[in-house]
């Protein structure tokens, strides 16, 4: 690695990241068009019942990636520092023009809220999808498949806010942070600052 | 054309049961091989093969110690139809022109949503997991013929007709209690009966479950609302303060 870039996150974490998106892609497009009844969402999967079966298994594949995700930054994300306190009062400096920021570990407050609403939707989102698929026969358990069905939806629309957001947050927002989830690696002062206090660990 | 329904009146049943096999005949349906359960009601459910059936109602008193009550059971053809609210499948579940609820095998995905969402417990499946239940004979219907059981019925427990006229003809007879007139936009099966539903085994107040009603009203809208409303605010953001300018940041470390 040349001297002035910074290893932020791993070739593997790429590929769960960039399979956990598409995977989330092809089932938001999908149950799109099962819930509004899309024609041409439906004849694009090669037709309902195809697209069902698609749903089913890109499901298992974004649950698979989802677990791989736990060990990104479990500990890290579920650890509340001042830093995180400081970060949150001021919105992230994101409503304001001049707002000012402690330095910053591996991942914000934000980057946090993201990765844990990520985990807890999407093991919801996971879960009930499988029930909802693998439905037992019996009618006495009709009330957990139409639970499952309320949790399944309810994630989604959440997803569908949580989700654009960090998109923007990942592009627009913050022009150069899309490398890290590219390449792995992002220029060493770029990264201080905004991860000062991380940047500093590494030996930097 | 004005809605079709069936009207379904216990008291006149003998419980022939000819209802149930003449929608076998009609529809091709398999007999099905059943136990003696110590009940001449038979079979003990509806299933893929078995989309009509009377059940059995045992209701003995000081007075009649050997009522009973003959209840024809079947797809209520709603107007507010839970099983086609939920369907992912377009053309899977549809009405037809008189207001049944229909079907289409071809179309049909096998999610067993509709069984969720069905107040009473209706739709089954066949063995290539494709949905099964009364159709109201809509291949009859759309030709002006009567629904196979109602054809058949002796007694005149079950008629087909205008529905407008079913409700008039039951509250002309007396009937106390005209089920199925308003419930869920009003179902195109109902029922005479003298006693309060549940004495028939039917429910009060027949609905959707509030699960699918929620999701219908609310969160199908805010999906897509939640999506332009993000899309909205991130516009807004990028052009009120833009992206972020980290060399100010740096400048305060
Ligand atoms: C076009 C779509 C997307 C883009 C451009 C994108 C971009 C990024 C970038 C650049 C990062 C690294 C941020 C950093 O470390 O500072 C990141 C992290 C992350 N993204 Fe995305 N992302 C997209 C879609 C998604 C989707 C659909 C999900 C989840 C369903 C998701 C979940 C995550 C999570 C949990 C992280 C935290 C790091 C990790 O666990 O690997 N992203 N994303
Ligand atoms: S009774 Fe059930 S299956 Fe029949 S129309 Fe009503 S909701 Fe659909
Ligand atoms: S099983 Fe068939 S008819 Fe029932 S909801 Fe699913 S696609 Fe529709
Ligand atoms: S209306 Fe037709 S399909 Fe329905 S129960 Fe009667 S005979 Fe069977």
């Amino acid at each position: 690695m040349s001297n002035n870039m910074i290893k932020k996150v791993s070739g593997l974490e790429i590929l769960v990241h960039w399979t956990m998106a598409i995977s989330f892609f092809i089932l938001v497009i999908s149950g799109f068009g099962f819930m509004f009844h899309m024609e041409g969402v439906g004849s694009a999967f090669g037709g309902f019942e195809q697209m069902k079966t698609i749903h089913n298994w890109v499901g298992v594949v974004f649950a698979a990636a989802l677990f791989l995700t736990i060990f990104h930054y479990l500990p890290v994300a579920l650890k509340f520092t001042s830093d995180d306190a400081a970060w949150l009062s001021k919105a992230g400096g994101y409503l304001s023009k001049k707002a000012q920021l402690p330095p910053q570990d591996e991942i914000n407050a934000g980057q946090k809220l993201l990765y844990i609403a990520v985990l807890v939707l999407g093991t919801a989102i996971s879960v009930t999808g499988v029930i909802i698929w693998l439905r037992p026969d019996m009618a006495n358990l009709n009330s957990a498949v139409l639970l499952s069905f309320l949790i399944h939806n309810i994630s989604f629309v959440l997803f569908l806010i949580v989700i654009p957001v960090h998109i923007y947050m990942a592009t627009l927002a913050n022009p150069g942070t899309l490398r890290i989830m590219i390449s792995g690696t992002v220029p060493v002062e770029w990264a201080r600052k905004r991860h000062a206090k991380w940047v500093q660990k590494m030996g930097y | 054309m004005g809605r079709m329904s069936l009207l379904v009146s216990p008291e006149l049943c003998i419980g022939c049961r000819g209802c149930q096999t003449a929608c076998k005949e009609w529809n091709q349906l398999e007999g099905e091989k059943t136990e003696n359960r110590g009940t001449t009601e038979n079979p003990p459910d509806l299933s893929p093969n078995t989309f009509n059936k009377i059940r059995y109602v045992e209701l003995p008193s000081e007075k009649n110690p050997m009522r009973l009550l003959f209840v024809s059971q079947r797809c209520m053809h709603c107007g507010d139809a839970g099983c086609m609210k939920i369907c992912p499948a377009p053309g899977a579940l549809f009405r037809t022109d008189e207001g049944a609820v229909a079907y289409d095998k071809d179309k049909c995905i096998g999610c067993r949503l509709c069984v969720t969402s069905c107040p009473f417990n209706v739709p089954r499946y066949d063995a290539q997991n494709k949905i099964s239940k009364c159709h109201l004979c809509a291949d009859r219907i759309s030709q002006g013929l009567t629904p196979s059981c109602a054809k058949t019925c002796p007694t005149g427990a079950l008629r087909y007709g205008d529905r407008d006229e079913l409700l008039g003809l039951a509250k002309k007879a007396g009937y106390s209690k005209v089920y199925g007139e308003k419930d869920l936009e009003g179902l195109g099966a109902v029922y005479a009966f003298t006693d309060s539903p549940k004495i028939y085994g039917m429910s009060d107040s027949p609905a959707i479950p509030e699960a699918v009603v929620f999701w219908n009203n609310v969160l199908k809208p805010l999906s897509y609302l939640g999506l332009a409303g993000v899309a909205a605010a991130a516009v807004l953001h990028y052009v009120a303060f833009g992206p972020k300018k980290i060399e100010e940041v740096k400048k305060d470390e």
